[in-house]
């Protein structure tokens, strides 16, 4: 296996903000890596760069071995980025979005297979014919991850992907997380608050604080050294110890 | 590249139009909305002038003679009288308020005199102003126009017998006025049989209506493609966008392109409501026919294309606009403020060149205006109009380098990432933000 992202000593400055402090990580290709951390560790940010949205004030980021900032391009066709609170276009339908966001990476006779593989995804049926200003925030979120998983990407980068939604909604979208990953062909760099689903989705996780990665692992590796029962103690020690 | 800015374009426009404000605001308000205001006004002139007409003119005859009992009988004759059994003037005028009458005639003591002995002879006209509207004036005017008649009538009636007794073959309306003015205008090389001020009337009437439908075609797009930016970022759909395999500049483009074909509707739209309502409105307002619209309203097929392209460019230009501020605001409330700043300089020359040329300004102040660009989608509309084509291109010159500047930072602020971080602050300015 290959390495699918490498942040090497990532700075980024917001004005007189400093979100990102030399934060450095490695995501394997085809394992899941969590990002867990405060409000305001540096998690959105990080993410960003990697799905070259913006770029970093020092470092840098490599995609399957792509700079994000010098091959920008040729990494977004790589990518499948799902951002926080994201939603979708309210006067579209759930179809006429997933055939629009296919459209992007499919020629015009595989526009279909992409879009059907985007409703078994989404799982919402019939309710996909619906303008998107009818659905719940679990369905919108839903369609999303379908729309980012659909054109089958080398890494899918999911900000918080179930946060604030009802436990249907989120266990679907784990469940089709870890499905696609099962398939082959996918890496998925994920941040969350939720350490349960951490636990239950991602091979390896780094906790951030304060804009630099502080501890990285397994998640029962980290259980073990810091002899914690679950990865909140095991965070709450982190950034104690921090 | 043409299927993905398509794609947008399509998204775009279905966005757009299926959004109950947008379609109802841009689209129907001016179709339904205008006709019906129009149609309204019409009627309650309509009504008001037709009552007002038609009602009675109350006569206080002071002089109780002759001649003062013939004109009562013309007016008899031709409209509706009350004759007021008063003993003073001012009984008169109080009978005159308390019976509601819109007009009052007094005939004063001495008039049958006055033009038994040739002298002139004068009476006056009472208007009842009650509600101070405009309508109140047509009783007055119906009266005097009455007494004008009869006043003519009587006039060459007189001339003619007099003529008769020194034996002369004069014309009585000769006499009375020996020479006659006809007006001719030269329009364009055209001679049109009107008086100048005719013409003259119709066309500042014509050139009123252009800045009007200028400034809120371009509020309509400008406030429409702001309000699409700050939605496209509040629901972090342009991150997503951002982060496609697609050129960011096909979604500039994309955005102007569907944000203009929902424009050109909204101005169709608005454009035909309003014609509706100035159809409506002023249908019962009388107006002295002129031959002079094909001359001077209607423009020649190279106008007409001036004219649209003038709209055109116009039109992006004001998007174009519109998009590089909003990319800087993060919610639709922020992006309508700045849509508020963003107007005055279209609301500002159309509202001046609503009232008065270019000309008659002071030099400082018509180059400050002329530098604003929608200053020229005013004066050029009216230039490809009236047939000055050469001005009309120099219009469309200036506002096109003006929008290629425009596009051209727009598009450079689509290649950075201050389109994703950069917000206006109104308290604070323009600074970027740290989600994390």
């Amino acid at each position: 296996m290959g390495i699918a992202v490498e942040a090497s000593g990532l700075v980024k400055n917001y004005g007189g903000v400093q979100a990102l402090r030399g934060c450095s990580f490695k995501v394997e290709e085809g394992e899941v890596f969590g990002l867990i951390g405060p409000n305001g560790a540096g998690k959105t940010t990080t993410l960003r760069i990697v799905g070259t949205l913006i770029k970093p004030t020092m470092g840098w980021v490599k995609v399957f071995g792509v700079d994000t900032v010098e091959g920008a391009s040729e990494v977004r066709r790589m990518i499948g980025y799902l951002p926080e609170d994201a939603g979708a276009y309210p006067n579209l339908s759930g179809m006429e979005y997933l055939r629009f966001m296919a459209g992007f990476y499919a020629r015009r006779s595989d526009i279909e297979a992409v879009v059907n593989e985007g409703i078994q995804i989404s799982g919402l049926g019939e309710r996909l014919g619906e303008r998107i200003k009818g659905y719940s925030k679990g369905m919108t979120r839903r369609l999303l991850l379908a729309r980012a998983l659909m054109v089958r990407p080398r890494l899918a980068i999911l900000d918080d992907p179930t946060a604030g939604l009802d436990i249907v909604h989120a266990h679907h979208i784990r469940v089709k997380i870890k499905e696609y990953v099962k398939r082959g062909g996918l890496t998925v760099l994920l941040s969350s608050h939720n350490m349960l689903e951490v636990e239950y989705l991602c091979d390896r996780v780094a906790l951030i604080d304060r804009g630099i990665i502080i501890e990285e692992g397994g998640p029962e590796e980290l259980k073990d050294r810091y002899g914690a029962e679950n990865l909140e103690q095991v965070f709450l020690e982190a950034t104690r110890i921090g | 590249m043409v299927r993905i800015l398509l794609a947008l374009m399509v998204k775009e426009v279905k966005e757009l139009v299926r959004d109950p404000k947008i379609l109802l605001g841009v689209v129907l308000m001016p179709l339904i909305l205008f006709p019906i205001i129009g149609s309204a006004i019409g009627v309650s002139q309509e009504s008001a002038v037709r009552a007002a007409s038609s009602s009675p003119i109350a006569i206080y005859d002071e002089d109780k003679g002759e001649a003062s009992q013939r004109l009562i009988g013309f007016l008899e004759e031709n409209g509706t009288v009350i004759t007021l059994e008063a003993s003073s003037l001012g009984e008169a005028l109080t009978e005159l308020e308390k019976g509601g009458y819109p007009t009052l005639l007094h005939i004063p003591l001495g008039y049958s005199a006055n033009i038994t002995s040739g002298r002139k002879a004068m009476v006056r006209i009472y208007a009842n102003l009650r509600d101070l509207t405009i309508t109140e004036t047509v009783g007055a005017e119906a009266a005097a126009n009455l007494i004008n008649i009869y006043s003519y009538q009587a006039s060459l009636s007189r001339i003619e017998r007099l003529l008769g007794e020194v034996g002369a073959t004069y014309e009585a309306e000769a006499v009375r006025s020996p020479i006659a003015i006809h007006y001719s205008s030269l329009v364009k090389g055209s001679l049109i049989e009107a008086p100048p001020h005719s013409i003259i009337g119709l066309v500042i009437s014509q050139s009123i209506l252009l800045p009007v439908l200028v400034m809120v075609m371009l509020m309509f797009a400008i406030q429409m493609a702001a309000t699409s930016i700050a939605i496209e970022k509040e629901q972090k759909t342009f991150e997503t966008l951002m982060t496609l395999p697609i050129d960011r500049l096909a979604i500039l483009a994309g955005k102007l392109g569907g944000s203009t074909v929902v424009a050109i509707l909204g101005s169709i739209a608005y454009m035909f409501g309003f014609s509706f309502y100035m159809g409506s409105a002023l249908r019962f307002a009388s107006q002295t026919p002129l031959p002079i619209g094909e001359v001077v309203l209607s423009p020649s097929p190279i106008g007409l294309l001036l004219l649209g392209c003038i709209i055109f460019i116009t039109l992006v230009s004001g998007l174009a606009l519109a998009i590089s501020l909003a990319i800087f605001t993060d919610s639709v409330r922020a992006a309508q403020s700045l849509v508020g700043v963003v107007v005055i300089p279209v609301v500002v020359p159309a509202i001046i060149l609503m009232f008065t040329s270019l000309e008659n300004l002071p030099t400082w102040f018509r180059w400050i205006l002329l530098m604003v660009p929608y200053t020229h989608s005013i004066i050029s509309s009216k230039a490809a109009l009236l047939g000055d084509y050469f001005g009309a291109v120099g219009g469309i010159l200036y506002i096109s380098i003006f929008t290629g500047i425009t596009l051209y930072i727009t598009s450079r602020l689509f290649s950075t990432e201050r389109i994703i971080t950069s917000r206006i602050g109104f308290r604070r300015g323009l600074r970027t933000k740290s989600k994390e």
